[in-house]
């Protein structure tokens, strides 16, 4: 996808602020190691925005997003003082914890598409050394700008017809699990979005192709059993960021329990982001059954199953479940 | 190819298939609410949507210039539900699920309009639906969801051909034969919430 124009802004911490500080502005010419590296920036972004978002409407319901409208507009026009519009939005809502940064607007094409890729860099110091023939020169340098592995953050929207195609984009940021509060800023605050798929419908995917792979016949029953006991875990994760990728890797298990979960699952949605909802998972898979090859069935909740039943290896494929308690009630089914 | 060609190509291989995988998946995600008397799901027919499409704003301009992009109503579902007061739960449901950039409630202008009531959502097609096999151009960003009462609805499917037929204005008598059904929907289900209020609470 070819570049078409490049502007960047300074943003000041001004949210709240009553008389904002005004935002001096940029274009970035098309050739030298900046535009190399942001152009890396602009083609990696597809991929390294990994949380899909999406717009919210208004507090009225409208089909009408502040942010999304001066992004529109914005790509539409490539125009410096259309981007400045951006950038002043962003000012509104960066507080002082955020800080100064250098915001980025890259806009590029390819026929009819267009992509939009919006990156801010946090200002930092940092001390600048300048080795001559005889001597060492250090320098304090204030408002350095970089692609910081620990806060950055990017936001990228593609489409044709931008009114529809740009409801939902692309964003990352780096902070989303380290602070709460600070990764409101770019998603919810600066972006007025949230995420595309919602913690429930997500958690339920995820809920429903671990269940499939522990109820398959032919799954391994290592693989089973490692996925039951990595679920008693999972509640240590409600309320966390996640994909199916990353929640299995949380928990720990194995490469080849990883791989049958992703079997049971569409395989571009396997990655894709959401927020965890344990109560959704506990619906799913609330109860875990052992059938034995002598006819009998031991059920428990998934997450007290190892706590209720204690196991314990024979002789052989033997294994003997002893379990002690008082009896509530005793039922009898038509099938298993 | 034509704005004709286009959609029924879309409607023959998208929309058919994904208004069915809608509805499975909209009955999964309201399973267990009570008094849910259907959950429906359906393209818009291409009779219909080339009528929307050649809709022209107040000022006599056509109101769509890229129908494809810009009708969002392709795919139209609807729950119905027997009293007023399931509405919320329903809502509250539905808002775990699906994301929404349009939720409003649908009242007439003026008490002495008749129109459709309703709650209307617009919501993104979750991607789970999509099978891997259609081709991601022929699938619409969004489908609109209405949430209607049994009088709600049965108003509004009864005098959809009726009250909204193109090239047609109606007489004085015939609005006010409309509004009087209009009138009768909403008056049934003022009197079933406040019985559902006395007798199931």
């Amino acid at each position: 996808m070819k570049i078409e124009t490049i502007h960047s802004y300074l943003v000041n911490p001004d949210k709240g602020v009553k008389d904002p500080k005004k935002i001096r502005g940029t274009s970035v010419k098309d050739e030298g190691d900046l535009f190399t590296m942001l152009a890396l920036i602009f083609n990696n972004a597809p991929h390294e925005c990994q949380y899909e978002i999406a717009f919210q409407h208004d507090s009225q319901g409208d089909q009408h997003n502040f942010c999304k409208d001066l992004i529109v507009k914005y790509s539409n026009t490539g125009n410096f003082q259309d981007g400045l519009k951006i950038a002043e939005h962003l000012q509104n809502q960066t507080t002082k914890r955020s800080g100064l940064g250098l915001l980025f607007l890259i806009l590029g094409n390819e026929g009819k598409k267009k992509r939009i890729v919006i990156s801010r860099f946090p200002a930092d110091n940092g001390i600048l050394a300048e080795e001559s023939i005889s001597s060492l020169n250090i320098t304090f340098v204030e408002k350095i700008f970089m692609k910081n592995a620990k806060a950055y953050k990017s936001a990228c929207y593609e489409g044709k017809y931008f009114e529809t195609d740009f409801w939902t984009g692309r964003a990352i940021d780096k902070q989303i699990n380290s602070d709460l509060t600070i990764s409101d800023y770019w998603i919810k605050d600066f972006l007025k979005s949230d995420f595309a798929t919602t913690g429930e419908r997500g958690t339920k995917r995820l809920a429903t192709a671990l269940r499939d792979t522990i109820n398959k016949q032919s799954t391994l029953l290592v693989i089973k059993e490692e996925l039951t006991a990595a679920l008693k875990l999972a509640k240590g994760l409600d309320g966390q960021v996640v994909s199916a990728s990353s929640f299995l890797s949380r928990l720990g298990v194995s490469i080849e329990s990883k791989e049958a979960v992703r079997a049971e699952m569409k395989q571009s949605l396997f990655d894709e982001q959401f927020k965890i909802v344990f109560n959704e998972m506990d619906k799913l898979i609330a109860f875990k059954t052992v059938e034995l090859d002598n006819g009998a069935f031991l059920s428990a909740q998934a997450t007290l199953f190892d706590g209720v039943f204690n196991k314990v290896k024979f002789e052989g494929e033997l294994i003997k479940y002893t379990t002690q308690g008082k009896i509530l009630t005793e039922r009898v089914r038509k099938t298993k | 190819m034509t704005l004709l060609e286009k959609y029924t190509k879309r409607y023959s291989q998208a929309l058919i298939i994904l208004s069915k995988k809608l509805e499975d998946d909209l009955s999964e995600n309201l399973h267990g609410l009570v008094h849910i008397d259907r959950i429906y799901s359906r393209p818009k027919s291409t009779d219909r949507f080339i009528l929307k499409a050649s809709k022209k704003d107040e000022k006599g301009n056509i109101k769509y210039s890229d129908p494809i992009n810009q009708i969002q109503d392709q795919i139209g579902a609807r729950v119905i539900v027997f009293y007023t007061s399931d509405i919320p739960s329903v809502q509250n449901q539905l808002l775990k699920y699906y994301t929404a950039i349009e939720e409003k409630l649908k009242i007439p202008d003026s008490i002495k309009e008749f129109d459709y009531e309703g709650k209307h959502f617009i919501f993104l097609i979750p991607s789970d639906i999509i099978p891997e096999s259609i081709d991601k151009e022929l699938v619409p960003k969004f489908f609109e969801l209405q949430i209607k009462t049994l009088y709600q609805h049965a108003f509004s499917e009864a005098s959809h051909d009726l009250a909204y037929k193109p090239n047609v204005v109606l007489t004085h008598e015939q609005k006010r034969k409309v509004a009087f059904t209009s009138a009768q929907s909403w008056g049934a289900d003022q009197i079933f919430s406040e019985l559902v209020k006395e007798l199931l609470n």
